[in-house]
């Protein structure tokens, strides 16, 4: 048997195309395709050019968001809400910290993770930080990665260390990114991480997991 | 040279007697007067004297009527959400469906919103310094205000599936920016800065910005010098350079470049425009007044032989920074 082509789903998936993507991801179910397979092969192939694509100078919010809105299109259809997950490569928890409600960005992180394996368990946005460290016990979380477009978060960012340690969880790793803390270091933040971009988050995770599921 | 003069020098690629200095303090006057940021916000006559104390202690060419990127939504019809110390944020947008276009109406600058506020403000500062210094106003460009409408997912996806909507949209917020800019002008602003932080490539991509931003830019710029704007001050932060260009185009004459942007190629991209910039904005509140002496000195360097430069911070410098970072650029821009 021939194995069907991925090339019309990454691409749909490339252009933005959530109608084309969803329509193409039916005609492959429908000729047998694994679910599995759709996903490394398809949506995470697509990420994987998305992410070559998007330099620092090249990454853009539109174009992220119309693939990312498209790629959490193919999920749900592939995963409903009460379909067994597929096995993922850790879990992070995201959230945007308290006093800053903008959360754009932690979405398009847990849009690119999510689409590259992970689970995310998402604090959403004016989120204290211990909420978060508590999510990330709770969920076993490999990584806890906070966003902030405003300066005034960067003494929270500052404390998630010591409270991370204070509750014996200093294995967790500690990531941060968004317009305002990225202006920062990982030595000044007192954090393992700070990324340019979604996709900087997702290698640095990779290196960690080794990128295996 | 009053800083007039001097900005007026800068932007014709004269030589000043010194390189002007604009410290992009807005916020930051509310937090050195001990005030808190939502008054500062909704209360022109105090905006006036917290910028005059800055303006006072630190002794650059401008200041800033200047309150957030939600006071044209806000005079639309959001609703907003003052926290004590920060800048307000949208809690329900205007435009709640985005296919209610026809519902807007333009909001009136001398009674919609925070708008009569701000104008109160513009007046009180050129009381204060008349032509000696600059005034500067400031409008959301129309991709900011479209943005701040609608919420940058809806209006997005929106761009995108629905672009003669879109269109639509921008042509409103178009007319909103040109009908507030007018009146600060009116009010006595040399000039209003256009802001315009969601038409940076970190959220459009370039072609993006040439097809949809660039000609209502260009529209806004235009009725701008019609109505007595000293000059077209043009802010989008962000990685610039694909979308520095096309500024000429807009009618642009002072382009601000952000610290993620090289001064050489902030140069190479607009040889024939004056360029404001670029000092990374968190350094005002994480490094010493070293530091910023030799960014700044970096910088002069870099511009001396090709003039065309007002000494900035890439943008805002953030409410919360340290004061002595921001006399150390002041000082740095002295004899140069």
């Amino acid at each position: 048997m021939n194995i069907p082509s991925m090339d019309t789903l990454v691409k749909a998936l490339l252009d933005g195309d959530q109608t084309g993507a969803l329509d193409e991801v039916r005609n492959l179910r429908d000729v047998g395709v694994e679910r599995e397979r759709i996903i490394t092969q398809g949506v995470e192939k697509a990420m994987a050019r998305l992410d070559a694509k998007c330099t620092v100078e090249q990454f853009n919010l539109l174009e992220i968001m119309l693939s990312g809105r498209a790629v959490m299109g193919v999920i749900k259809e592939l995963y409903p809400p009460n379909a067994p997950l597929p096995r993922t490569k850790a879990t992070v928890v995201v959230g945007t910290l308290e006093g800053d409600v903008h959360d754009l960005g932690k979405n398009v992180l847990k849009g690119v993770l999510t689409a590259s394996g992970y689970r995310v368990v998402d604090c959403g946005k004016d989120c204290p930080v211990g909420q978060m460290i508590d999510a990330a016990e709770r969920e076993a979380a490999l990584a806890i990665s906070v966003s902030g477009l405003i300066t005034t978060v960067i003494p929270q960012v500052r404390t998630l260390r010591s409270k991370i340690t204070a509750k014996g969880l200093g294995h967790i790793k500690m990531m941060a990114g968004g317009a305002a803390l990225k202006q920062s270091s990982p030595e000044s933040l007192n954090v393992d991480f700070v990324g340019d971009t979604a996709f900087d988050g997702l290698h640095y995770l990779d290196q960690i997991t080794g990128g295996e599921q | 040279m009053n800083s007039i003069e001097r900005i007026r020098a800068a932007t014709g690629f004269e030589r000043p007697d010194r390189v002007p200095v604009i410290a992009q303090v807005f916020g930051h006057a509310a937090v050195l007067s001990g005030v808190s940021l939502r008054d500062y916000l909704r209360d022109g006559d105090l905006l006036a004297r917290c910028q005059i104390k800055a303006l006072q202690r630190y002794g650059y060419d401008t200041v800033f009527a200047l309150m957030d990127t939600s006071v044209e939504t806000e005079a639309v019809g959001s609703i907003l959400t003052y926290p004590p110390d920060q800048y307000p944020h949208v809690k329900s947008y205007a435009l709640s469906d985005a296919g209610n276009l026809e519902g807007l109406s333009l909001p009136d600058p001398q009674r919609s919103g925070r708008m009569p506020e701000l104008l109160k403000a513009v007046r009180r500062l050129r009381q204060e310094v008349g032509d000696e210094v600059l005034v500067v106003g400031c409008v959301s460009g129309p991709m900011t205000v479209a943005v701040q409408l609608l919420g940058m997912e809806t209006a997005l996806y929106l761009a995108i599936d629905h672009p003669e909507r879109f269109a639509r949209l921008l042509d409103f917020s178009a007319q909103v920016a040109i009908r507030f800019a007018t009146a600060q002008i009116e009010a006595g602003a040399h000039l209003p800065l256009v802001f315009d932080p969601c038409a940076s490539p970190a959220v459009i991509p370039p072609q993006f910005f040439r097809e949809f931003e660039l000609p209502r830019l260009r529209t806004l710029f235009t009725a701008l010098k019609a109505a007595g704007a000293a000059a077209s001050w043009l802010h989008i932060a962000g990685p610039v350079v694909p979308i520095l260009p096309l500024y000429p185009q807009c009618g642009v004459d002072i382009a601000n470049f952000d610290y993620c942007v090289s001064a050489l190629d902030a140069r190479k991209a607009l040889p024939h425009t004056c360029l404001d910039g670029n000092i990374k904005p968190l350094a005002f509140v994480e490094a010493t007044p070293e530091m910023i002496a030799e960014a700044s000195s970096r910088l002069l360097t870099e511009f001396a032989s090709r003039g065309g430069f007002i000494l900035s911070s890439g943008c805002e410098i953030p409410p919360e920074a340290k004061p002595e970072n921001v006399a150390a650029m002041v000082a740095a821009a002295g004899g140069r």
